[in-house]
């Protein structure tokens, strides 16, 4: 009736509603049991009445199913009985034991404010962009429009691109201007800064096959007293009270326009589009760019007031920002002014050096020929 | 804050000093079309710089024509290209934003505004 590969059979009685489970070989049982010797006897009327059976007859749907030869139809496996046997363990789960047991995913580590609110998002969003950007500008943007916004937002984009297409690079994709919200950019600004934990990192993963089971994850306590991501209390505790340099700048309305690295070039295009100032920084003129000249974004960029820069971790006012702008060739030729000044000294340096040698060997020289001539002299003489 | 009746803002101010927070607060109060009828002019100092901040103000007597009041709208070309010309109050401030705080400065200003629409009302313009 049953194959002898099903794990296990499930018989369904519609009748009075009992569901008799038993494995495949039990079931062939009872109806080895049933069809030859025991059914006539259980099911004699006189026996029947006379003493009352302590095993309840089965309900006749049963009896039916039980001697039927067909296999059935009502029959039905379930998935869940066959998972039921669990499978032989596996030979590395039987050599080694099994890993330790993080308590959290790798990438959500308990944090000191609660991680789904907004500002903890953003305070990790800002951190990761200050850690990020090693050239960023300040602006203050009073009350512009939307539309402002998109105007200036597409000249900075067509002018980056151009500077791009000019210096074959591709920063105008990493080049992005964002409003901040200043109180949460500020705290992120200081654990940037200041909170520097130990690098000793936890190489220990746990999900890895290779780790030990013996291996002593470092317990977090439940109050995440001794992690050390931005969020963590560690970092709260070592930047409450700090202030950085930049910290005055930061209130009121303001912007921050990154760059993914210091690349004067681009920012001279992002300043003359900014807040242009004519003599290094000219505004695109009205054939070059019209549509730099299009009412919303003029009076948009008017509303816009640089207000300093960080430049690689330090602190820039506006001349300092137009400075860096300024560099020609950036970093480049900054380098290139440097090995000139260089080779300019090593020149020096050498010829100093090779004075004292020269004019040692010239003394040297002087004195040999000198003996030289006194023992010929001598000699001349005599011979 | 009643910023109809302003006709010239200058500002002044180091933004790394924490005192610049008065005249830079200031300047983000000014309505969005302010620069249609207000000559603003702010001046930025470096960063060494240890002057004080402060809020240069000058009024008119009358309130620029805006789209907010229609007897205006007929005027309104002609209001936008004589913004030079309207009727000086000759009234000036120079306000010294590290003393008064933000919340002072625009007392200030509503204070001498008010003064100035009571004066329009009861001309009846």
């Amino acid at each position: 009736m049953a194959p002898a590969t099903s794990a296990a059979v499930t018989l369904f009685s519609p009748g009075d509603g009992h569901s008799l489970l038993s494995s495949g070989s039990q079931s062939e049982l009872f109806e080895v049991d049933f069809q030859s010797s025991f059914k006539p006897r259980l099911f004699s009327s006189e026996q029947f009445n006379k003493m009352p059976s302590r095993i309840a007859p089965p309900s006749k749907a049963i009896a039916f199913i039980l001697r039927c030869k067909r296999p059935l139809k009502t029959r039905r496996q379930y998935a869940t009985a066959a998972a039921a046997i669990t499978p032989a363990a596996s030979h590395a789960q039987m050599t080694q034991g099994s890993p330790p047991i993080a308590r959290y995913p790798a990438t959500q580590p308990p944090s000191y404010k609660p991680p789904a609110f907004r500002k903890s998002q953003l305070l990790r969003q800002y951190a990761s962009v200050l850690r990020s950007t090693p050239l960023m500008l300040l602006f203050q943007h009073n009350n512009l429009k939307s539309i402002e916004w998109t105007g200036i937002r597409r000249e900075l984009t067509n002018a980056l691109r151009k500077v791009d297409e000019a210096a074959a690079e591709s920063l105008e994709e990493g080049i992005k201007f964002q409003i901040i919200q200043t109180g949460i950019f500020s705290s992120a600004l200081k654990i940037v800064e200041f909170y520097k934990p130990d690098s000793e990192t936890v190489t220990l993963d746990p999900t890895d096959p290779s780790t030990p089971s013996s291996a002593a994850i470092p317990v977090f306590k439940a109050d995440g007293s001794d992690l050390t991501h931005t969020l963590s209390k560690a970092a709260h505790d070592a930047t409450a009270k700090k202030s950085h340099a930049l910290q005055p700048l930061l209130s009121g309305p303001l912007a921050i326009l990154t760059f993914p690295s210091v690349s004067p070039a681009h920012l001279k295009a992002a300043l003359s589009i900014l807040s242009p100032s004519p003599p290094q920084f000219p505004a695109p003129t009205r054939r070059a760019n019209p549509g730099w000249h299009d009412p919303p974004v003029q009076s948009g960029m008017q509303k816009l007031l640089l207000l300093g820069a960080r430049v690689e971790g330090k602190v820039f006012d506006v001349d300092g920002t137009r400075w860096v702008g300024s560099i020609d060739g950036g970093l480049e030729g900054l380098r290139v002014q440097l090995v000139a000044m260089l080779q300019g000294i090593g020149a020096g340096v050498t010829s100093t050096l090779e004075s004292a040698g020269k004019s040692l060997y010239l003394t040297v020289e002087g004195r040999r020929t000198m003996l030289e001539e006194e023992e010929k002299g001598p000699s001349e003489e005599k011979s | 804050m009643i910023t109809r009746f302003l006709t010239e803002v200058s500002t002044v101010f180091n933004p790394f000093s924490p005192k610049a927070k008065t005249a830079r607060l200031f300047l983000s109060f000014l309505p969005s079309n302010a620069r249609q009828t207000i000559k603003i002019n702010t001046k930025m100092l470096p960063k060494i710089s240890r002057e004080p901040s402060f809020v240069e103000l000058k009024f008119s007597k009358k309130s620029p024509p805006s789209y907010a009041r229609p007897s205006a709208v007929l005027s309104l070309m002609g209001g936008w290209l004589t913004m030079g010309h309207f009727i000086e109050d000759g009234k000036q401030m120079k306000l010294d934003a590290e003393k008064l705080g933000i919340k002072g400065v625009v007392e200030e200003v509503d204070r001498h505004s008010r003064i100035l629409s009571r004066q329009e009302e009861l001309t009846g313009n």
